[in-house]
């Protein structure tokens, strides 16, 4: 056979193919060379700070010339006290908090010292609020009679970029695993499915699948655990609520990824769109970066992705000494999500049991 | 549909599996036309035609796999063992794996039953081989097996001969009339009926999705016919032959 020949064998293989292929060529590439958009900012210039007054005798005046000026480096958000802000700054909603003080016009004031409050497990906020606390006392020092400084004060353990990856990592490869060896193990298993139709059902398979991928996401979490102990780390990953939150969010990619191979007819092109889907998670979802690093657009797209709060949530309780109750709105959202997709995967079944 | 346990009150020589008046489309195209099959325990059913005559859809169909357009479906509450024309198993296990996976599965719990199978169809030796690595003779033995596993009353089993060599394809018939005689019905859906000439009960031809000809094995009539098979030719060939206005 000649060169000609096998070429136009392989013409005629992708004329069969011509959807993989066009999804492949041209609607993904497209689709990424189209979200590159979204990367217009990569540094912090309006990352989400909070302001709030130290006590009560600070004036609404003084709070709203604070919040105006911070306008010009960060996205402030003004809070009622103290410990709405901490909250906050722990649920990543803010990623510093710019104390107020009292006195500000009065006269005679000679000194005002300002707090910015950061969280020390957000690790790649570090040198972006020491940035800030140069800018704001500049500012605020024009902007004031009072000699004003900005003390930067971290609350919660500190933690090196390796100890605050860990998290980020366990996530990513609870994603892999669901978005590309559970459609592996689906498309491996349309070998026997006929048989398994009789015998069993889809919905014990893939119950019966889910479930048991999900008792084996463990095996990394015990992993990581092992590494971090060896390596001195401070972090705690065998936190019931971590593991809880890592399993849920495991359920429902695989119940996404699963519907996806049920609705492809576990064909070939449905671990492409899985792969897909897992790059746009990957990208949108800010698993590592705080999504005040990016543009307003990317920060919206983000709080609408459920791996966000997974992410939050379980960065939180293995960094951080702050109680599960703090994420409850979170949780409660994903367990949601959780019963959509699943009720998705559903549909999907029983869909297939229609068709075939 | 299924029988339920309450309405399984049925008699010795009531049928263990029945489509009533089943049809079946895909699009315009029909694959099974106001089809109707009764199988009775204790026999084996054979289900011949050509390609396209609408076998495989109707085995699908019998399975609970595909759904009929149109028709009925009555089987046995115990279930239907399945065996398939591309041979269906789990290929990164071995073949003991895959045994022990659909014992468990369908509760076959009879070991020693298992292993009759394994020896009629001659599978002991490649127990622990990968079942994706067997040879196409071995993987429909290993189909069969499964389909036999549960001992259910009625098998179904679509070309049950391909790729066996003459050795197995006796000792399967073997068995296959050894499970009948024990009660069980058998239907095959084959092109080598010559094959089954010996052991069948009932024979059903199929032709472009509905039922050429439908008799227990004593009732038909072979005429001038040497053989089943030449019979079975001779229709086809004169359905063709009516159904394209040639004479």
């Amino acid at each position: 056979m000649d060169i000609p020949s096998l070429l136009r064998k392989e013409a005629l293989w992708s004329r069969h193919r011509l959807v993989t292929l066009l999804f492949l060529l041209l609607i993904l590439p497209a689709f990424f060379a189209a979200t590159t958009a979204a990367f217009g900012t990569v540094i912090p210039e309006d990352a989400p700070v909070g302001v709030v007054a130290e006590n009560e005798s600070v004036t609404e005046d003084e709070i709203a010339l604070v919040e105006g000026g911070l306008t010009l480096f960060a996205e402030p958000r003004v809070y009622e006290n103290a410990s709405t802000a901490r909250r906050a700054l722990h649920r990543e909603q803010v990623y510093a908090v710019l104390e107020v003080p009292p006195g500000l016009y009065d006269e005679g004031a000679r000194n005002a010292t300002f707090t910015l409050i950061v969280d020390g497990s957000m690790v790649p906020f570090e040198q972006p609020s020491k940035a800030i606390q140069g800018i704001a006392g500049g500012y605020l020092d024009r902007e004031f009679d009072a000699d004003v400084t900005v003390r930067r004060e971290v609350v919660g353990g500190t933690h090196s970029l390796s100890e605050y990856l860990l998290p980020v990592f366990l996530l990513g490869i609870v994603m892999l695993f669901a978005f590309t060896y559970l459609p592996y193990n689906l498309a491996r298993e349309r070998d026997v499915l006929d048989r398994l139709l009789v015998e069993s059902s889809l919905d014990a398979v893939v119950a019966t699948k889910i479930g048991y991928f999900a008792v084996l996401m463990l095996i990394p979490t015990v992993a990581f655990g092992a590494a971090a102990a060896s390596l001195n780390y401070s972090v705690t990953l065998f936190v019931p609520g971590a593991i809880a939150v890592l399993l849920l969010t495991f359920v429902y990619l695989a119940a996404i990824s699963t519907s996806i191979m049920i609705l492809t007819n576990f064909d070939t092109v449905g671990r492409f769109l899985n792969v897909a889907v897992l790059l746009a998670a990957i990208t949108f979802s800010n698993l590592v970066y705080p999504v005040g690093f990016f543009s307003s657009v990317r920060r919206e797209i983000a709080r609408l992705v459920p791996l966000h709060y997974s992410m939050i949530v379980t960065r939180s309780l293995t960094l951080k000494d702050t109680s599960p109750a703090l994420y409850g709105d979170y949780v409660l959202g994903l367990v949601g999500f959780t019963v959509v997709t699943l009720l998705v995967l559903k549909l999907s079944i029983e869909r297939y049991k229609r068709t075939i | 549909m299924t029988r339920t346990a309450d309405d399984d009150h049925r008699n010795d020589h009531d049928p263990i599996l029945e489509l009533h008046a089943v049809s079946k489309s895909y699009g315009d195209v029909t694959a099974l036309s106001g089809v109707d099959l009764s199988v009775a325990p204790g026999t084996i059913h054979a289900l011949v035609g050509p390609n396209g005559s609408g076998k495989t859809t109707l085995f699908r169909i019998a399975l609970g796999l595909t759904r009929p357009s149109s028709g009925t479906v009555d089987a046995p509450v115990e279930g239907i063992g399945p065996g398939f024309q591309r041979a269906n198993f789990y290929r990164d296990l071995t073949v003991a794996e895959n045994l022990d996976v659909f014992a468990a599965l369908t509760g076959a719990e009879d070991e020693a039953w298992r292993e009759e199978i394994c020896s009629t169809l001659r599978l002991d030796r490649v127990r622990d081989r990968r079942a994706g690595d067997l040879s196409g003779g071995f993987g429909k033995k290993l189909d069969l097996a499964l389909a036999l596993l549960n001992r259910s009353p009625v098998v179904c089993l679509d070309e049950p001969m391909g790729d066996l060599d003459d050795v197995s394809k006796a000792n399967l018939l073997d068995l296959l009339a050894d499970y009948r005689d024990e009660g069980h019905a058998v239907v095959v859906s084959t092109h080598h009926l010559g094959a089954f000439a010996d052991v069948i009960d009932h024979l059903t031809v199929l032709h472009d999705g509905e039922v050429l000809l439908d008799d227990p094995r004593g009732a038909i009539d072979l005429g001038d016919h040497d053989s089943l098979q030449d019979l079975y030719v001779a229709r086809s060939l004169a359905a063709d032959r009516g159904s394209t206005g040639d004479t």
